[in-house]
């Protein structure tokens, strides 16, 4: 192919997309190649962005310079703040998507921006260069495609067979071809490549259900946009439904599991712990005597629903038996079948944190292909896949993001150093230091990490700069302002603080900003937003300061760099499992050392004293 | 304790207990600059060289503590590989707590377990198996005596350990399934099972307080007598003591200053302090005495509080048990029931007869139960008998605390899952659990103190 390029990412989803933007936007002529240009940002599964510790994550895209944040928000039709009553360092938004729209957005993105192009063919092999190095990408109709660096994000279309019943073929989703050739290609080249397997349920039409047979779940009245970039229009926002299974559901399938690739063991994939199919919740929590059901629209411009919680690979004429059974389904229309897919996945492990090969350098992988799972993982991924592309090509440092800085961090922790034995979901829990991760901070970690690598703006770079002078204000007249006599008699709830500044009233847990904005102009003119945030931090104030003495002794060991050179045979007293794990997984500091599977305390001892007490 | 730092440290090396000398470690970047406000004289210990001796006397502000001999240290040529010294000192319980204080105020921190071994290990002045060998002989000279059974004793800890971290961990998976779950529909019961996490701290707060039994054991008590003059309290003393000690005589104010032995009561070293009578006086010699009385008084673990049964309760020994109740455990005696003359002891009071010997058990009854904070346990009870174990144990207890405090304020999930993941992190160090951080300092942490 003529006019070769600096980069080519292979595939179009989620993290694709953020890869592509990226790269493009820090200066390197991007071709992003995709099977079907018209499948550019398909939502494969469930019609919603964000939720607990993803929406995290998509406000740390935006935060990085990333698109996700922005194609949610002109495409949202129901907005919720999930986790109100349980505290705002795990609450998160999440949004249902007009999924059609969501894919319509993310596509005239690319085709908007500068130093990039999209290609429609089907990437099946690598080509690395003399060196060694990543050179380019062969594709099925023989185009031979020079970069410099390649960015992996194949979703489920490496290698993808679907299930259904007893029914399965080649396929990356229902309707569309599995890229065939790259995966036994990357095997080949010595890659570990392993299946792993996910599902979607059934979707159904609107006009079939008799929705006054279940439960209304409503939006929140106000949404809040993902993108800290305050450019968010108006949305339109529509209720979900809320329905459960039942015994007939449970009886009819296990009546036929036997029918099921899952139990009849066609599928040797591992499919997902956290997102279970309905068989599999069946079968290992008998005593349920129900499981919920969200009934979420696929779009406005469509009668298409999406059944949330019962992903499912039965035979079509089964699922529809089952799905009957549901309150408010009997007449259900089944649109298109739930469906499983096994596909082909990289070990991450074989990845440096940046998340490029450490077989091949110039290769980057991203997204399901890590062995992970969720629009919003991948999209995070690819961004820093991007961003790490860009470094590579312009000869700069990686942007490696810790485990005590953004949940990206966490996630790619995660990934390079334990790797995943199934399809990785992000999990509050999963980070350590989750009241430092909050999704309302994420500009102020990452903004000033997306300005230094170039992607982010110097617009969002003020606008972060006036915000956080505008919660110093906020701070300064919480310390200042007393709870006057007035105060106390005009809201009782203050009256035990009168003489106090609002700051000591706001720690006591039954005072809230809301009710000192009652009494003061001046806070009540202020950003909701800011006050939630300078409210948490007050309230929060003595758990985050042991938060942050445990973050300071982490980043002790973090801030421990190991040589890339290091050779492990010359460490004297490393157990010959520590030495193995750490050959494979050559890890950058001493905190990812620790982490490594097999590792253990003697051998960081060692690992120390071996480095000196350099610091 | 903090893995890479050199902050500068202090330790006692020797056993905490009364012998002729003790030995206190510092180490660390700036320990011998950090020293030179602390010497009497005008001998300036940053600027000695390593591998000296040096007479001086430490001081606490203006006050002299006590004389000493300091050893220096230059780095690389000492024990931890850093600057550092070794203070030795007379060997009593208060100067070397007050010495311990004033290295603490002169910035010094006191070092976690192990904390010397695992600097000398970093800085390559031991191999690994080397150091794993210190910790074996400072184990053995220690517990010979309980060998094997301390083993096993080891395993029933971690044993009971294991069990309340599994239930805590559970109570922690069913508040993350609350937070990563927030749509889903819950299984009925109480959210937070409140009774499995008290179930849990009662086992913990057990293992804590085996530990102090243990440390009585093996430390033993400090337990001075007390009361107005010529109340009995030599004679109480030697009778405890079971040899003629103290000078005893009817003249009141004879022990002006203070006399000390140790006895074995119940099995636990008790040290006996026999003190100056407390009574109004001008005289400049046996006021002292009497000052140095209040003193002892205040910095022992008990107070066993003698009042002459003939002559009742003065207002004397009133101000007195007020003064000392409030600082340690006071058990009141009621002394001379023997003599005619003594009226019936009130009910909180001991009576006793330090002439005859009558009342002596329940007296001493009375101080064991004191010194092990309740009858004695059963001896087939794990007793946990590490720093390290009950540092950990109190910070699980504390966690687990602040967690029902703030659920009972009605706080948040967030941040109870934070106290929960605390006590968690602690107790993970004692099951074996590998936690993420602090990997280096849980190897060493078996290390006793200084070594």
């Amino acid at each position: 192919m003529e006019g070769d390029f600096d980069a080519v990412v292979v595939g179009g989803g989620h993290a694709g997309i953020e890869a592509a933007l990226a790269l493009a936007r820090l200066g390197c002529s991007t071709l992003l190649v995709t099977q079907s240009i018209d499948s550019i940002g398909r939502m494969s599964c469930n019609p919603a962005i964000g939720g607990i510790a993803k929406g995290n994550l998509v406000r740390e895209i935006d935060a990085l310079g990333g698109q996700m944040a922005r194609l949610i928000d002109a495409s949202m039709i129901q907005f919720r703040l999930l986790n109100r009553s349980r505290g705002p360092a795990v609450q998160a938004p999440r949004a249902q998507a007009d999924k059609a729209l969501y894919a319509l957005l993310a596509r005239q993105a690319l085709e908007s921006q500068d130093n990039l192009s999209l290609f429609s063919d089907t990437v099946t092999d690598l080509l690395p260069g003399d060196d060694g190095k990543a050179a380019g990408v062969l594709t099925a109709r023989g185009n031979r495609i020079r970069c410099r660096a390649v960015v992996l994000t194949t979703g489920t279309f490496m290698e993808g067979r679907l299930f259904i019943g007893e029914w399965s073929a080649p396929g990356g989703r229902l309707g569309e071809p599995a890229a065939e050739g790259l995966g036994a290609n990357l095997r080949r080249r010595g890659f570990t490549v392993g299946r792993m397997k996910t599902g979607t349920p059934a979707r159904g039409r609107a006009r079939s259900l008799d929705t006054s047979r279940m439960e209304r779940q409503e939006p929140d009245r106000e949404a809040l946009p993902f993108s800290f970039s305050g450019e968010s229009v108006p949305r339109p926002s529509v209720p979900c439904w809320i329905t459960y299974t039942n015994e007939r559901t449970h009886a009819v399938i296990r009546e036929n599991l036997h029918r099921s690739p899952l139990y009849s063991g066609r599928i040797v994939g591992r499919g997902p712990r956290y997102c279970p199919s309905i068989e599999d919740k069946v079968v290992r929590f008998p005593e349920r005597l129900r499981h919920q059901v969200f009934v979420e629209p696929e779009g406005l411009d469509t009668d298409e629903v999406y059944f949330n919680g019962v992903s499912s690979s039965l035979p079509e004429d089964v699922q529809e038996k089952f799905l009957r059974t549901l309150p408010g389904l009997e007449h259900l229309e089944i649109a298109r079948p739930g469906y499983a897919v096994e596909y082909d996945y990289l070990d991450p492990t074989q990845l440096l944190p940046s998340l490029m090969s450490k077989a091949v350098e110039g290769l980057f992988v991203a997204g399901q292909t890590n062995g992970t799972s969720g629009y919003e993982e991948a999209a995070a991924q690819g961004i820093l896949a991007g961003i790490n592309a860009g470094q590579y090509l312009r000869g700069r440092p990686p942007l490696v993001l810790s485990r005590a800085e953004a949940y990206i961090g966490v996630m790619v922790d995660d990934l390079v150093t334990r790797g995943t034995e199934d399809p990785y979901r992000l999990f509050t829990s999963r980070a350590e230091y989750r009241l430092s991760l909050r999704h309302d901070t994420a500009d102020a970690r990452l903004v000033p990490r997306g300005r230094e690598v170039g992607l982010q703006t110097a617009a969002a770079e003020e606008r972060l700069a006036r915000k956080l002078r505008g919660l110093e204000e906020v701070r300064h007249l919480l310390r200042t302002r007393r709870v006057t006599t007035e105060d106390g008699a005009a809201l009782a709830v203050i009256a035990r603080h009168v003489g106090q500044s609002f700051e000591q009233a706001l720690r006591d847990p039954r005072v809230l900003i809301g009710h000192l904005s009652e009494r003061e102009p001046d806070l009540a003119s202020r950003p909701a937003e800011w006050r939630a945030l300078v409210e948490t931090e007050v309230k929060y104030a003595g758990y985050i300061e042991r938060q942050d003495a445990l973050v300071g002794r982490f980043r002790g060991l973090e801030d421990r760099r190991i040589p890339g050179d290091v050779n492990w045979d010359t460490v004297p007293g490393l157990s010959s499992e520590a030495r193995e794990k750490l050959r494979r997984i050559r890890p950058v500091s001493v905190g990812q050392a620790s982490r490594v599977p097999g590792v253990r305390p003697p051998d960081i001892a060692v690992l120390l004293v071996h480095m000196g007490r350099k610091r | 304790m903090s893995s890479s730092a050199d902050d500068p440290i202090a330790a006692l090396a020797t056993p905490a207990a009364s012998s002729a000398l003790a030995v206190i470690r510092v180490s660390g970047a700036g320990s011998l600059e950090l020293l030179r406000p602390l010497v009497g004289s005008r001998w300036d210990p940053a600027s000695a060289a390593g591998h000296t001796i040096h007479r001086c006397v430490l001081v606490d502000g203006k006050e002299p503590v006590d004389e000493v001999l300091v050893a220096v240290y230059r780095s690389p040529r000492s024990y931890t590989g850093e600057d550092g010294a070794e203070i030795f000192c007379h060997g009593s319980l208060p100067v070397i707590t007050r010495l311990l204080s004033t290295l603490g105020r002169g910035g010094f921190r006191p070092a976690g377990p192990g904390e010397f071994t695992q600097r000398a290990f970093l800085n390559g002045r031991m191999g690994l198996t080397q150091a794993e060998a210190v910790n074996e002989i400072v184990q053995a000279r220690t517990d010979r005596a309980r060998g094997l059974a301390l083993a096993r004793l080891a395993g029933a800890i971690e044993d009971r350990v294991r069990r309340a971290r599994d239930s805590l961990a559970d109570l922690k998976a069913g508040l993350e399934v609350l937070i990563d779950y927030p749509d889903e529909e819950q299984e009925a019961g109480p959210l937070i099972d409140l009774a499995g996490l008290r179930e849990a701290r009662e086992a913990l707060q057990s293992l804590v307080a085996s530990y102090r039994q243990g440390r009585v054991f093996q430390e033993g008590v400090a337990v001075a007598l007390a009361g107005a003059t010529n109340c009995g309290k030599s004679r109480l003393f030697n009778l405890l003591l079971r040899q003629d000690r103290a000078i005893v005589s009817d003249t009141h104010g004879t022990t002006r200053d203070w006399l000390e032995a140790t006895v074995s009561l119940g099995g636990i070293p008790v040290r006996l302090i026999d003190t100056a009578g407390l009574r109004p006086s001008t005289d400049p010699l046996e006021s002292e005495g009497i000052r140095r009385t209040r003193e002892v008084m205040a910095s022992a673990d008990i107070v066993v509080y003698l009042v002459d049964g003939t002559r009742g309760e003065s207002g004397t020994d009133g101000s007195a048990l007020a003064e000392a109740g409030s600082a340690v455990p006071v058990i009141k005696a009621w002394n001379k029931t023997d003599l005619a003359g003594c009226r019936p002891a009130p009910e909180e009071f001991v009576a006793i007869s330090a002439a005859t010997g009558s009342g002596r058990e329940e007296l001493e009854r009375r101080i064991c139960e004191a010194a092990l904070g309740g009858p004695p346990k059963d001896s087939t009870e794990p007793l946990v008998d590490s720093d390290r174990q009950r540092d950990l144990l109190v910070r699980a207890v504390a966690a687990l605390d602040r967690f029902e405090a703030a659920h009972a304020q009605g706080t948040a999930a967030d941040l109870l899952s934070v106290d929960l993941a605390d006590c968690l992190d602690a107790l993970g160090e004692i099951s074996g659990a590998v936690t993420s951080a602090e990997i280096l300092d849980r190897m060493f942490a078996r290390f006793c103190v200084g070594k």
